[in-house]
């Protein structure tokens, strides 16, 4: 569905032909125009199928932050991965610069790596000023670390004004002008730190009932923390870097993954990838088709569906 | 030390704290704490708030960390890692809020985690009958699938008590796990834990606020004062009135007898 409606429509019988067409080389219906081909195939499917993997690795990284720092509000955000990767990309930007070779892919390289750069920072700062790692102590550390790194993304807005729609653009988030060679790149990634998560989904459940009952339990709690943070961090951090920064998924998501199939990490993580996905999905639609054929920025679109949400799980924690 | 420690070996003495000091932040809670406890025995803490009871729990846990000697089956647990420790030690404590739910089965699996082996840690037959087991022994069985966000905090409670009872140490510690129970619980939770002791396998160490408990529980006394063992043995030479008085700062076995007083009134009409 999200690949066939666009502002160009193609409808679902004539997507589905080509998809055959593509896939397993069916002969292609003399009816559907070559046109229709090109944008189905090679914009409207990455750009869905991103969508798609975005949305399921932040989910995914949201629950795991929401369980390690035990806080239903928490998100890779809080540690300041978006302000890392925003610096980040801001360099890119301002300066122009970029590696041989990799040409378009500084930009999501320099932003995941100053994402991953500030959560490192955060986490060991953390750990140099408490030994036990305290979660408030992250989240302190963390909220403080993004201000300052976005003190330093205002002072280069300020400094390049000629760059700061191009800037702005990139941290309101957006999948359009992504072809299949991001894909290629974010899905491997993707699928390699889902897979080591999975392999901490007890660590996970346990977390959730605090750190010294973790431990007490037997969990090295200090560093399976490091572990899963700089997984949820990685999964954040390069997804953010090609589509720009999008919120609120990563916080949606998983609640109602875990008000639906329950806790337990085994089924929250996988759930929280389909869930995520799928909402991600439609919510690129959305922003795709509401004002057609002008474009929203994606992210503002899982703001303004999040941004609720988030006030109502607030809320009703409070009512308890 | 022992260089080689055997499955079925049985020394002396379970727990030995050789002058242990610990606290937080630089600062230490505790001072010079010496004791031992024996296979089947089991110690009480008692004391005022704030004289270091649970800090000298965390601290035999290695929770937190601590100097002076901590041996567990003449193993330093300062050497131990978390995964050695909790195979022998294990703690119950008051439970916070619970922030996401579990369903009462997967919670008390959960305190399966140091026996469950492979990379995604599959419960085996064994675990999955261990933890019916537990569930039968706290009562629980029958609603093990409702979710523990549902449920009081007596039941809460008993769930942690068959999570601990799961994790099948030799020594439980607990600090002041009968806060949420009502009496007769209160009293089931110390009759279980003093059976399950007194096979001669297991020990219990136990920070209990109730001094009528406490003396239903201990074989051993350690009285703190100020982080300092202030008196430490059994219940006739640890427990007497000046010690009482003296470490919780009022006239205890008056306001003990004056309550047996008023239920023998009560027995009597």
């Amino acid at each position: 569905m999200g690949i066939g409606i666009g502002s160009v429509s193609v409808n679902f019988r004539d997507t589905t032909s080509i998809l055959m067409h593509k896939i397993f080389s069916r002969p292609l219906p003399d009816h559907i125009p070559d046109a229709s081909v090109s944008i189905v195939w090679s914009l409207r499917i990455p750009r869905t199928l991103l969508a798609f993997i975005v949305g399921g690795a932040l989910s995914v990284s949201g629950a795991v932050m929401q369980s390690v720092l035990k806080n239903p509000l928490a998100s890779s955000y809080t540690l300041g991965v978006s302000s890392g990767a925003s610096v980040g990309a801001g360099i890119v930007i301002l300066t122009g610069f970029t590696i041989p070779f990799l040409g378009g892919f500084t930009l999501p390289l320099f932003g995941l790596i100053f994402g991953l750069l500030t959560v490192f920072i955060v986490v060991s700062f953390t750990e140099k000023i408490d030994r036990n790692m305290s979660n408030n102590t992250i989240v302190l550390v963390g909220m403080v670390f993004s201000l300052f790194v976005n003190a330093i993304l205002t002072l280069m807005s300020a400094l390049g004004r000629d760059h700061i729609q191009q800037l702005i653009f990139w941290q309101m988030g957006s999948f359009s002008s992504r072809e299949w060679s991001s894909l290629i790149i974010l899905f491997p990634i993707m699928l390699v730190c889902v897979l080591i998560l999975m392999r901490y989904t007890r660590e996970l459940d346990l977390l959730t009932f605090g750190e010294e009952q973790a431990s007490a339990v037997g969990v090295d709690t200090n560093k399976v923390k490091w572990i899963l943070l700089g997984l949820s961090a990685a999964l954040t951090g390069s997804s953010i870097s090609f589509v720009g920064v999008i919120g609120f998924i990563d916080l949606v998501a998983p609640h109602i993954v875990r008000k639906v199939f329950g806790s337990t990490h085994r089924i929250v993580i996988p759930m929280s990838i389909l869930v995520g996905g799928a909402f991600m999905v439609i919510c690129d639609l959305v922003a795709r088709t509401i004002v057609s054929p002008t474009e929203l920025p994606v992210g503002s679109v899982t703001a303004l569906v999040g941004a609720p949400f988030f006030a109502y799980v607030y809320f009703s924690k409070r009512k308890v | 030390m022992h260089m080689f420690i055997f499955q079925n070996e049985r020394f002396d003495n379970m727990l030995e704290l050789n002058n242990v000091s610990a606290g937080y932040d630089g600062f230490d809670v505790i001072n010079n704490i010496s004791l031992n406890i024996k296979y089947g025995e089991n110690l009480c803490i008692l004391g005022p708030n704030g004289c270091g009871k649970s800090t000298l729990i965390k601290a035999i846990a290695g929770l937190i960390p601590s100097t002076g000697q901590i041996l567990m089956d003449n193993e330093n647990v300062g050497k131990m890692n978390r995964h050695e420790i909790a195979r022998k030690i294990a703690v119950m404590n008051q439970i916070s809020s619970v922030y996401f739910s579990y369903s009462i089965y997967e919670t008390v699996l959960l305190g399966r985690y140091v026996h469950m082996k492979g990379p995604f840690k599959q419960p085996t037959e064994y675990d999955e009958d261990c933890v019916d087991r537990c569930l039968k022994a706290v009562e629980l069985y029958d609603i093990k699938d409702k979710q523990i966000s549902t449920l009081s905090g007596g039941q809460l409670q008993r769930v942690f008590l068959a999570r601990t009872l799961a994790q099948e140490p030799n020594i439980i510690l607990l600090d002041e796990p009968t806060n949420h129970l009502d009496l007769r619980y209160q009293t089931e939770l110390i009759d279980y834990l003093n059976e399950w002791s007194k096979d001669g396998k297991h020990s219990v160490v136990g920070v209990l606020h109730d001094i009528n408990l406490a003396l239903t529980l201990g074989d051993k006394f350690v009285l703190l004062e100020e982080g300092s063992i202030a008196s430490y043995g059994n219940a006739e030479t640890a427990v007497t009135v000046e010690k009482l008085d003296k470490v919780f700062n009022m006239d205890v076995v008056s306001y003990m007898l004056n309550s047996l007083g008023k239920w023998k009134t009560i027995a009597t009409q």
